[in-house]
């Protein structure tokens, strides 16, 4: 696999309900860097992730994730790559440790492998004292860590987040956060999708903004500063969002 | 009149209400198909009682002869009822629902909990009223006004029932703990439903001599200590409509309801708060931490698929129901009756039934299944353990009674352990085939929600135990019409599995 070939290359991806989700979507994101795809409700931005996952088909449009054609080889593609939906994928009748168990079987992670990972995981997230609990007494956080720690336990080179932080406290929030820029600077990639863009300010390299279902502008913060009248993500987000219509 | 805000009427209707939507699964009003339907089935009822009541016959018998088989059976439904107030109480601390909304409102917590508690009484009562109502409203009708009596007496054994189930429930958790009280609770209320099917069938399966319904019938001897004149029978006076009877039943079941709610509506609240906090275990000191990585991705899915049923109090309850039903079989087995072809057939049905559930369960209530698509893992061999998962456990419980059967009778013992595979497998496959996705928490309305795959489930249940039947019966006496028999119901099976693999939504 090239150094240089994308985390995600996206072609021509559609998807209709109906009326269309996902309209000729194109989109790229290099390896190594964190990738905040934002938008209004209902711009298509979750479907646009689940067909990245292998969730839902595509009608239209090729998917590649590290150079692999998700159609074709959709193991081999999602073997890199992990993802978090804003609804913690979890079992509220399995403690931690056996959730952890559970996906790293998912994986196909040997034990000499995951059990050192689960450990450091459970430990860095603060979940270590609450890994003989059942998941169903936990916070919305502590599911929404324990998600992550689920996420990295076969240790994914893109790490696929859709709203990551909602309900997490500052604290929790900030713990998750500073796990994104660990892995993003060990190399990995992130792809996430947030309402908040105080988040998508900090911490992505570039930000795309999807409406209907297609991507109406992308770059760095000050290339989409450059676009528009200046100001914040904010006001950026507002003039491009509620700038076009239909 | 509306009910004023915060009443007690305006609260009894809301718990009317969602009652009323309960009985469409709790996500929508039922349908007017659905309404139109037990219409009908309601007039029905109508006109099946005045065919049975019109006859000269029923009209002549006496109440003397009627009292004791009115008061068996309302015992019956007595039991059957409690079995429900259990579960509902149940419902009620550990689901919670609207609890947390109303107990969080400046209406004071009696008023919730009498009203909760009429509600579980009043959806307890509901299904008895709707089967026996119809003679109560015939008999009016050919003149016996004191029948009416059944609607009091049943509405009366319902709020009895209600408050032992909720006073048994609010004991449980003051002496074993929130925690345990979901299991025993439940556990309690399945062994309740099913009480008097046991002892039917430990009656029947009892070795004893001489006619027992002469015998029965001499109790109602006017000279019996148990004859008609006796309180034993005044359950049975009550449902014909004798007044002291009936006034004292309602009676009583209005004090049951003042008292329980007088005395523990306190422990109700209580007792929620206990099981709001039920889930959460003590935390181990972190040396404790211990994993245990399983190399097969088979071994890991059956692994968590069990973990999660164990864990479950609500599944655990429902599945032990039908295991309660097995124990008049493995009776049968001991007792020595063991070429029987009931015997074969029920074993099959109750495994299919039982399998059928299971995999309800595993397949079609997966909590996770985006995890599980977003994974390389091989989609046919998640499938295959998920099928194993469910089909393991009935035919381990069931192994050890099979093996008995064929050490003393080989060939009905290998030919039961024939259907019972089969349909076993049968049940799993159709589940998995055209099973829909639910959550585990609409276990009981799975059939309201995917029809067809219970029919399909249901018919190949049927047809697996009737061969389980035909064989057993052909091993041991061989009618002539047997084999051709064997070989229609065989191809019936075969036929459902095959129409359910046609329909199927997932492969293997």
């Amino acid at each position: 696999m090239n150094a240089d070939t994308p985390a995600l290359r996206l072609s021509g991806l559609r998807k209709s309900f109906g009326r269309p989700a996902v309209d000729g979507l194109d989109l790229t994101v290099r390896r190594g860097e964190l990738y905040a795809l934002l938008g209004p409700n209902g711009a298509g931005k979750t479907t646009t992730l689940r067909m990245v996952t292998g969730l839902l088909a595509p009608d239209a449009g090729h998917v590649e994730v590290l150079g692999i054609d998700l159609a074709r080889d959709p193991a081999g593609a999602k073997r890199g790559m992990a993802y978090m939906p804003d609804d913690p994928l979890l079992y509220g009748k399995l403690k931690p440790t056996e959730y952890l168990e559970f996906v790293a079987g998912l994986w196909g992670i040997r034990a000499q492998d995951a059990e050192p990972r689960a450990r450091h995981l459970l430990d860095w997230l603060d979940l270590t004292k609450h890994a003989h609990e059942l998941t169903e007494g936990f916070s919305r956080g502590m599911k929404q860590k324990l998600a992550l720690a689920g996420a990295l336990i076969h240790d994914p080179h893109l790490l696929i987040l859709d709203e990551p932080l909602t309900g997490l406290d500052a604290a929790a929030a900030r713990q998750v956060k500073d796990l994104l820029l660990s892995h993003v600077e060990r190399g990995g990639t992130v792809i996430l999708t947030t309402h908040i863009l105080e988040v998508a300010e900090r911490l992505a390299q570039r930000i795309g903004i999807i409406r209907h279902g297609r991507l109406i502008a992308e770059g760095t913060l000050a290339e989409l500063r450059d676009r528009t009248r200046g100001g914040s993500l904010e006001d950026v987000f507002l003039q491009l969002t509620e700038g076009q219509t239909g | 009149m509306s009910a004023a805000p915060g009443s007690i009427r305006w609260l009894l209707g809301h718990e009317l209400r969602l009652a009323w939507y309960g009985m469409a699964g709790g996500k929508r009003r039922p349908r007017m198909a659905g309404i139109a339907i037990g219409i009908a089935a309601y007039a029905a009822l109508h006109a099946v009682a005045f065919g049975l009541l019109r006859e000269p016959d029923a009209a002549a018998v006496p109440d003397a002869l009627l009292v004791m088989p009115l008061t068996l059976l309302l015992a019956t439904c007595a039991t059957f009822m409690l079995s429900r107030a259990l579960k509902a109480c149940v419902v009620a601390l550990f689901e919670r629902g609207d609890l947390d909304l109303l107990l969080s409102s400046p209406l004071p917590s009696r008023s919730i909990f009498a009203v909760r508690l009429l509600g579980i009484a009043a959806t307890t009562v509901l299904p008895y009223l709707f089967l026996a109502g119809p003679f109560a409203n015939v008999a009016l009708v050919l003149g016996r006004p004191g029948r009416l009596g059944l609607y009091g007496a049943l509405a009366a054994c319902a709020l009895l029932m209600a408050c032992a189930g909720m006073l048994l429930t609010l004991a449980l958790v003051r002496v074993l703990g929130a925690r345990r009280t979901r299991v025993v609770a439940q556990v309690v209320g399945a062994i309740a439903g099913a009480l008097i099917f046991l002892l039917t069938q430990a009656f029947n399966l009892t070795r004893h001599d001489g006619d027992a319904t002469t015998s029965l019938m001499g109790l109602l001897n006017g000279g019996h200590r148990f004859g008609p004149d006796s309180p034993l029978w005044l359950p049975g006076r009550a449902v014909l409509g004798a007044p002291a009877p009936l006034l004292g039943a309602v009676v009583l079941a209005a004090l049951a309801f003042v008292l329980t709610v007088g005395r523990t509506h306190r422990f109700f609240v209580h007792g929620l708060q206990q099981a709001a906090g039920s889930a959460r275990v003590h935390a181990r000191p972190a040396g404790a931490l211990r994993f245990r990585f399983r190399a097969s991705l088979f071994d890991t899915i059956v692994i968590k698929e069990w973990r999660l049923i164990a864990r479950d109090p609500h599944l655990i309850a429902q599945v032990l129901l039908q295991l309660v039903y097995l124990a008049p079989l493995f009776l049968l087995i001991l007792r020595g009756d063991t070429a029987g072809p009931a015997l074969g057939a029920g074993i099959t049905l109750l495994c299919s039934s039982l399998t059928g559930s299971l995999g309800w369960i595993v397949i079609s209530a997966e909590d996770a299944p985006d995890l599980l698509l977003a994974a390389p893992a091989p989609q046919r061999t998640l499938r295959l353990a998920k099928l194993a998962a469910a089909a393991m456990p009935p035919l381990l419980l069931v192994a050890l009674p099979l093996l008995w059967l064929t050490v003393h009778t080989p060939l009905p013992g290998v030919l039961t352990a024939f259907t019972v595979t089969a349909a076993v497998l049968s049940a799993g496959l159709i589940v998995l085939w055209v099973g829909r996705p639910g959550l585990r928490s609409d276990f009981r309305a799975r059939g309201k929600e995917n029809f067809l795959c219970s029919m399909l489930e249901l018919a190949s249940s049927l047809c697996w135990g009737v061969l389980g039947w035909l064989l057993v019966a052909l091993a041991t006496r061989g009618e002539p019409w047997m084999p051709v028999a064997c070989a229609a119901v065989l191809a019936a099976g075969l036929g459902i599995l095959l129409l359910a693999r046609l329909l199927r939504r997932r492969p293997l």
